[in-house]
């Protein structure tokens, strides 16, 4: 389960900037803090969130994503280096990092995030990019596997000698790639005559930013603050 | 920002995620996943190209749920930057100019991506790349040299092969669309 997940749970409650903060905050400090007990400690907590935020079904997703990273790791550092407190210290704070970005993605739909993007000034064009881009990519990917489909079905082969393969590249990229530029001018006019660039939006509904938001933001980089110095001395 | 760059830049921040599909069903060590980046550069020049590979790398994260690839960001802004440069000064003209563009790219590419694998990630980042490293680990090369040699090996093969392959989509571009990306006439050396 990787994305938006409708349910209950403070970061859900929370302002998509305060759910990114708090992402970020695990990101950090599975770095800064010193393994291999600071990493585990950041690991457990974004266990902890996922259960708080009624996601677990984000372990998951994390299991499959860290599995390779954990065989690699005990391979390389456990096995072939005799060092295995490296292993857990770098498996550790990659799956801190994997569960605590997962929570994030299940608590802050895209649209929203937009929508406090604007509210906090963040120019259009950037709110849109990142908005359009999320739509692209699937629409981008359903066209890649039916023109796979289609030249499957007009007998080019896949498999073979390597020459063979990186020959098939082309056939396959050329209709994907100039068919988007193909759209490029008419969804710009479409998007000129909506009058995207005309100056600042209003975002419809955007989400409270509450005093308790602005604390847990400001605790978090406090957080990261004294982490570092403790880190650094 | 024009609309058309609007429009463009998540087409072909699409085109990037996209291409991996297509790297998958060849069954290639490559992962293409910087034509989108590659191709921006070339028709509309820096900014939108490390607009792109920006978007592409926090896109890429956000899909695909793995956080560790936004540690490799400085590598996609690199490469926006490398081939912004390299096509203003013609380095899509002719064939043997794109496979050595392709490989200073994928060499330098590989300069920037070795620490960051390294020194964040202890070596352990991609499958089919740890593959490598840990095959190398194990004959006895030092786990850096290891980890450079693997990502050498990749960056190399992938970067010549984008390069060319973008080189044949801007020749292939039809005359209307070339016509509005003038950049892309100056890449191939026709301006």
């Amino acid at each position: 389960m990787v994305g938006y997940v409708a349910t209950e749970g403070p970061l859900h409650r929370a302002h998509p900037l305060t759910v990114l903060t708090f992402g970020a905050t695990i990101a950090i400090l599975a770095f800064v803090l010193r393994g291999p007990w600071g990493p585990v400690a950041v690991f457990a907590v974004a266990l902890g969130a996922a259960f708080t935020e009624r996601v677990p079904g984000v372990l998951k997703p994390a299991a499959v994503l860290a599995l390779p990273f954990w065989i690699f790791l005990l391979v390389i550092h456990g096995l072939l280096r005799s060092d295995v407190a490296t292993a857990v210290t770098l498996g550790a704070r990659i799956s801190a990092i994997l569960v605590g970005f997962l929570v994030v993605l299940s608590a802050v739909p895209p649209s929203r995030l937009v929508e406090a993007l604007v509210a906090k000034r963040v120019p259009f064009s950037a709110a849109f990019l990142l908005a359009a881009t999320l739509q692209a990519v699937p629409r981008l990917r359903e066209r890649a596997a039916a023109v796979l489909e289609a030249q499957r079905c007009r007998g080019l082969a896949l498999r073979g000698s390597v020459i063979h393969r990186v020959r098939a590249i082309v056939p396959l990229t050329v209709p994907l790639v100039l068919g988007a530029l193909g759209e490029v001018d008419e969804r710009a006019l479409a998007l000129e005559a909506r009058g995207a660039g005309a100056g600042r939006r209003t975002p419809l509904d955007p989400p409270r930013d509450g005093t308790m938001d602005h604390l847990v933001r400001w605790c978090c980089a406090a957080l990261i603050v004294v982490a570092i110095v403790v880190r650094v001395a | 920002m024009s609309p058309r760059l609007l429009v463009l830049i998540p087409l072909a921040v699409g085109i990037n995620l996209a291409m991996g599909q297509f790297a998958s069903a060849i069954s290639l060590p490559v992962y293409l996943d910087t034509v989108g980046t590659i191709l921006v550069a070339a028709l509309t020049g820096l900014v939108p190209a490390l607009i792109t590979g920006l978007l592409s790398q926090v896109v890429t994260t956000v899909v695909s749920g793995n956080s560790i690839w936004i540690a490799f960001l400085p590598v996609q802004l690199y490469v926006a930057a490398f081939a912004a440069v390299a096509a203003r000064a013609g380095a899509f003209r002719g064939i043997w100019r794109t496979v050595g563009t392709g490989l200073l790219l994928g060499a330098t590419a590989a300069l920037l991506s070795w620490p960051i694998a390294y020194l964040a990630f202890g070596g352990v980042t991609a499958t089919g790349v740890t593959a490598v490293t840990t095959v190398l680990t194990a004959i006895g090369f030092p786990l850096r040299w290891a980890v450079l040699a693997a990502s050498a090996s990749t960056d190399l093969l992938d970067k010549t092969a984008t390069v060319l392959l973008v080189r044949g989509l801007l020749v292939a571009l039809p005359r209307r669309t070339a016509a509005r990306f003038p950049l892309a006439e100056r890449a191939l050396g026709r301006a």
